[in-house]
């Protein structure tokens, strides 16, 4: 169990209302109105998700960046940013991780300057590489960290369905409640996964976010 | 009944070590295979010159007819600077099932200054049940280029197979300046699940990858190259950090692959200012 001050630290890192713009991302969800047209069917793709997919890696990464920062090697904390660059599917991912993750940066420097943050400012920096560093230095622990990470993620995918499908608010808090296990198993997964073992099945996502990118009107961003 | 024509396919000795090291490097303008060692079941044919001296075309052979469980292949190919080469394979590679083993394949490429390196092999077939991983690293130097592609089918499907057993893996890396421009490890568990979700396969048995990697890319490129796709699959195109990469799902090989011609045609305009040239072996 965390402390309570690392309780309160990762209700304040993992929340929707963190000012990163999470909520314009739809993730390709915006593209996949044909696909996803039910609770049951964005239920599904979260899962597969959490199961094969990218968010799955992404969070294998952030408790790698949240490592890194503990023991303040920063040429690992360099390395693994550039690496989770490279493997981002499309632009407009990429995009979104350093926008994020810029934007988080940002907000702890102007909270409590530090020199880790400042080292990440001078790069394009993905969303969970700031989000361990900053788990590292507030003292969450490497699990919660992991479920915060994967929590806010569901959280914010099951916004944007609630506007797109779209989906009534009480379906969409049940669909966050039912994922409880699938979100256990895949926390208990990221953090005994070997860096060899760091791959995703990316088709469906890669597609539906490459057709958001030419998509002519939407609500999310690219 | 008939013999099999060639038994030795079917029964292809377990762990077969096979590699193959392939040189290239100029001399006078034209491009050499300067050096060239293989170990079977890999081989390779005469290089040959079907669009003049400048781009060597080499094709790759498996002798034993497909990857088993336990096999490990190694393949090696170093471009000298300002080499040109073309690389592909005589025939479509075949995933056998596993026999409780892993069939590894590592490729390693070096590709230096001013030099090109077009990998465009034929498509693989994984069987269901296979277990298989490739890992293929690039290093390309500050000025050089590579284009490659990967069609792959997921089972047999003309005789109704489907990829549901088994692992798949593909790590490509291509990295310059020391930094990974492009990291894409791809992982298809065999599963009723992934083989038909929207996420995965979507019950398309095909997929396809193409990129184009060590220079910037204007953004209308990504609609250039969407814009000669004819087909009935799915496709995506977006620019990498230093390139540009397209994604197939579908049904068809031959459709992925002349979605993929057509790219490649485009690219091989813009950057080399000349025309492609389809091996023979493709039987296009």
């Amino acid at each position: 169990m965390p402390t309570n001050s690392a309780l309160r630290s990762l209700l304040q890192l993992a929340s929707p209302t963190l000012p990163v713009g999470a909520y314009s991302y739809s993730e390709g969800l915006e593209a996949l109105a044909d696909k996803i047209t039910s609770a049951a069917s964005l239920d599904h793709w979260l899962r597969q998700e959490l199961r094969y997919g990218a968010v799955r890696l992404e969070a294998a990464v952030m408790i790698r960046a949240y490592r890194s920062s503990l023991a303040q090697d920063f040429l690992a904390l360099t390395d693994w940013n550039r690496w989770l660059s490279a493997t981002r599917e499309t632009e407009e991912l990429r995009s979104q991780s350093w926008q994020m993750g810029r934007s988080l940066l940002r907000l702890i420097q102007d909270l409590q300057e530090n020199e880790i943050t400042t080292l990440l400012l001078k790069q394009d920096c993905n969303f969970a590489i700031a989000f361990g560093t900053v788990a590292a230095r507030w003292q969450i622990d490497e699990q919660s960290a992991t479920i915060g990470y994967l929590h806010s993620w569901a959280t914010n995918l099951i916004g944007a369905g609630i506007k797109l499908i779209p989906l009534g608010q009480t379906a969409g808090q049940r669909l966050l409640l039912e994922l409880d296990e699938e979100l256990d198993r895949a926390t208990q997964e990221i953090l005994t996964l070997q860096d060899d073992d760091l791959s995703s099945c990316g088709w469906g996502l890669s597609l539906a976010s490459m057709a958001h990118e030419t998509l002519y009107s939407r609500l999310f961003r690219s | 009944m008939n013999q099999p024509r060639s038994v030795s396919t079917k029964t292809a000795p377990t762990d077969w070590h096979g590699s193959l090291c392939l040189e290239f490097a100029t001399r006078q303008g034209a491009t050499q295979l300067s050096h060239s060692q293989a170990k079977a079941p890999l081989k390779t044919q005469r290089p040959f010159y079907p669009e003049g001296s400048e781009v060597c075309h080499s094709v790759i052979m498996h002798t034993a007819g497909g990857i088993v469980g336990g096999d490990r292949l190694s393949v090696n190919i170093c471009l000298k600077p300002n080499a040109q080469a073309l690389i592909t394979t005589a025939a479509a590679s075949k995933v056998y099932r596993t026999n409780g083993r892993e069939a590894r394949q590592m490729i390693h490429i070096d590709v230096a200054s001013g030099a090109c390196l077009e990998w465009l092999p034929q498509e693989t077939i994984v069987f269901n049940q296979a277990v298989y991983r490739q890992d293929m690293r690039v290093n390309l130097a500050p000025d050089a280029s590579w284009l490659g592609w990967e069609i792959t089918r997921f089972g047999r499907s003309a005789r109704g197979e489907r990829f549901i057993e088994g692992n798949w893996r593909s790590h490509t890396e291509v990295w310059q300046h020391d930094r990974p421009i492009w990291v894409d490890r791809q992982w298809l568990p065999g599963s009723e699940e992934v083989f038909t979700s929207p996420h995965g396969l979507a019950s398309s048995p095909v997929v396809a990858s193409f990129a184009w990697i060590g220079r910037s890319i204007e953004p209308e490129w990504v609609e250039k190259a969407r814009s000669v796709w004819v087909g009935n699959g799915e496709i995506g195109v977006t620019r990498l950090m230093s390139g540009l990469l397209c994604r197939y799902r579908g049904a068809s090989t031959m459709e992925a692959r002349q979605w993929l011609i057509e790219v490649w045609r485009l690219a091989r305009s813009e950057s080399l200012d000349r025309p492609i040239c389809i091996p023979r072996v493709w039987q296009l």
